[in-house]
């Protein structure tokens, strides 16, 4: 079979990728820039659209001159088209929707007193998968587009994988410390509690087991890899799928909205959503439409839906001895064949991502974890673009501040810190900089004593360029995933959602979200 | 006075077609519309009989990313199985009926919306009645894709015969 479809799309998106980074290369869309406010992107600007566009434009050219033969090279190149067509959704969403959708947000604000774009978060990533959403279901994925878009689940394991890199030991071992206890709890408890409800309501053992697997571990995900175990009916395997992609969308936009009036942070809130979102898809998208300019909060959602990812065997064969024991003729499973298959192979690539920045091959392991200590003269007073000197230093005002607040504080290593930063207007070391960040979070000075304290630690972390550039990486790869992903969420599944399945997702996934940002809030603490 | 069976529908003429389409997919408004073209249907008759898989399916695969290829592969079989089965169960049970009845019996499982590929089947076998059941009445379970008879109606070149959903 040739899977390369003759079309001048991918041509005509590459003509357009590569005339966008000219023009903006040009200083030709300078007005649009300023008015948007997205000079901070001309640089990706630049490459990814010359990049992107480049290999559309050839790619184009070879779809709709040479013949496409049989085999592996054929379907390779068939991909690139629907690459290039999300990438391109994700040009417009991140550099014109986004700040536009920021801007009528600013000028609605006195009408609606809020601003809706930030209270409903309507950043690139939320915009991305509903304008995945709304391709799909509104214009339909066109055929030659569709081996591409397939290829955002691998975009997604890709950006997962290439994470792995931003972890610290430490991170690591404590967020799955607690990702192995609040997932072991929910996930067992919720797979327990849809098993109990089933053969209280004599629901089929088919339905209730794909609906426990779809409700309790990683949605979507979960029903697919244990529909064929529990030997699950076409229209039960509807209702599942229909009640988790319904019930996650709800979740994706929701979620960051509490998270933020509840005033969480990036480790409460990603462990929230980890915990508390039903499919795994919707887990990212929260996380990034939570913190879409940074990853912290990605970074803590992920390593919940790793360990997630990895409850997924131990469920499916739980699920399936569980059906054995209830049906009559029911197959019995093979333990060791259940778990090879269902091992998820791209979490051995974030461990090797891992292992490998922990030796430093790719960068120093100080700057790693987002941003590195340096309060060197080098970096306190340097000069901007136009020669103009920044000075990092604490101004007197400041330190003003800074006294009359210090007697707020009793904590003998928290007032030595704070001391020491009087005394040297910087922060003279990482642990200085750690102990008042606890005074920070801790909210024990005043607002302007903490602003200044926030400043001081901006003034001397930092992020390596190569990190930097690294985080956009991965960014992008999960920009790409998941609007690939939206791509796949079709109204016509959603649709299916009804009968028990609804009644018991609903219920089960209520009380999951919610338990889970009760023990969230009483026990996880925003500092690692 | 032929009765159609199911429905409680008493037929007070008495139809003599000689090919008649019918949609169904199993559900009790389907088995009514069955029961009706096979009363209707003249023995030596034509049955063309249309399944329709609805598209819906090529989305049930989701938003799914974490499993591999061979878990995704395995679902997909199974559920491709699942349908099959479903389907044969299906269509032994009206080409059992139809065969008894004397009625000749052909039958096409298409892919896709229900109500285009109801369209593009009248089309390739022009039948002389074109017989379906009415949508499922709300609360009931059941797959959520549907026949449009507003749109057959503009669009069928065959009479149409909607049999109310049994109660």
């Amino acid at each position: 079979m040739v899977y390369t479809q003759r079309t001048p799309w991918t041509l005509i998106m590459g003509v357009i990728m590569v005339a966008y980074a000219y023009l903006v290369q040009s200083g030709a869309l300078e007005v649009v820039i300023k008015y948007l406010g997205t000079g901070r992107h001309a640089g990706e600007m630049l490459t990814l659209g010359y990049t992107f566009g480049g290999i559309a434009i050839l790619i184009g050219l070879w779809q709709l001159i040479a013949k496409a033969a049989e085999g592996h090279v054929d379907y390779y190149l068939s991909t690139i088209g629907g690459v290039i067509f999300i990438m391109l959704v994700a040009f417009i969403v991140k550099w014109g929707l986004d700040p536009q959708m920021a801007q009528w947000g600013r000028a609605a604000q006195p009408a609606l007193g809020f601003n809706f774009a930030s209270v409903m978060n309507l950043n690139y990533v939320v915009m991305g998968i509903v304008a995945g959403i709304v391709i799909v279901n509104v214009f339909k994925v066109p055929g030659w587009a569709e081996n591409g878009v397939r290829l955002s689940r691998l975009g997604l394991k890709t950006g997962v994988i290439l994470l792995g890199a931003l972890y610290s030991f430490a991170e690591l071992q404590q967020l799955g410390k607690l990702s192995i206890v609040l997932i072991g709890i929910f996930v067992l408890g919720s797979v327990g509690l849809v098993l109990w409800w089933g053969s209280r309501h004599n629901l089929p053992n088919s339905m209730t087991g794909v609906l426990s697997a779809g409700v309790g571990v990683c949605g979507v995900s979960a029903a697919v890899a244990a529909a064929p175990v529990v030997q699950a009916k076409s229209t039960e395997i509807a209702y599942t799928i229909g009640t988790i992609l319904l019930f996650g969308v709800i979740c994706m936009f929701l979620f960051p909205i509490v998270g933020k009036a509840l005033g969480m942070g990036y480790i409460t809130f990603g462990a929230w959503a980890g915990t508390g979102i039903l499919n795994s898809a919707q887990v990212a998208g929260a996380a990034l439409a939570f913190q879409p300019t940074g990853i912290e909060t990605l970074k803590v959602a992920e390593i919940f839906n790793i360990t997630r990812v990895l409850f997924l065997p131990i469920i499916v064969i739980w699920l399936a001895i569980w059906y054995v024991k209830r049906e009559v003729g029911a197959q019995k499973v093979d333990v060791g064949q259940v778990l090879v298959s269902k091992f998820p192979v791209f979490v051995l690539g974030f461990i090797l991502m891992f292992l490998l920045s922990s030796t430093g091959i790719f960068a120093p392991a100080r700057h790693y974890q987002g941003s590195y200590f340096d309060n060197s003269d080098k970096v306190m007073i340097r000069k901007d673009r136009s020669g103009k000197e920044i000075n990092n230093y604490l101004k007197d005002p400041d330190l003003e501040v800074l006294k009359k607040d210090a007697a707020k504080i009793t904590r003998d290593d928290q007032k030595t810190a704070l001391q020491r930063l009087i005394e040297n207007k910087k922060l003279m070391s990482i642990e200085d900089d750690d102990t008042l960040r606890g005074v920070v979070n801790a909210k024990i000075l005043s607002k302007e004593g903490n602003a200044v304290l926030t400043k001081a630690h901006r003034a001397v972390r930092h992020t390596a360029a190569k990190i930097a550039m690294f985080r956009d990486l991965i960014a992008w790869f999960f920009t790409f995933g998941l609007i690939g992903l939206g791509m796949q969420i079709t109204m016509a599944s959603i649709k299916q959602a009804g009968g028990q399945p609804l009644v018991i997702g609903s219920v089960v996934g209520v009380i999951k979200a919610v338990g889970s940002l009760i023990v969230v809030l009483l026990l996880v603490h925003e500092t690692i | 006075m032929p009765r159609v069976r199911g429905t409680g529908i008493f037929l007070f003429v008495m139809p003599d077609f000689t090919h008649i389409l019918i949609a169904s997919h199993g559900t009790a408004g389907a088995q009514a519309a069955e029961q009706a073209a096979l009363a209707w249907c003249r023995a030596g008759g034509r049955l063309s009989h249309l399944v329709v898989v609805p598209d819906l399916w090529r989305g049930m695969m989701g938003d799914d990313w974490l499993n591999n290829a061979s878990t995704r592969d395995t679902y997909g079989k199974y559920v491709e199985n699942e349908l099959r089965r479903e389907i044969d169960v299906h269509i032994g049970r009206l080409r059992s009926q139809a065969s008894a009845a004397g009625i000749a019996y052909e039958f096409k499982v298409m892919l896709g919306k229900p109500t285009e590929c109801l369209l593009a089947y009248s089309r390739e076998v022009a039948p002389a009645l074109v017989v379906i059941g009415a949508p499922r009445p709300r609360g009931l379970p059941g797959l959520r894709s549907r026949i449009h008879p507003e749109r057959l109606v503009v669009a069928l070149t065959a009479p149409l015969l909607v049999i109310p959903y049994p109660r």
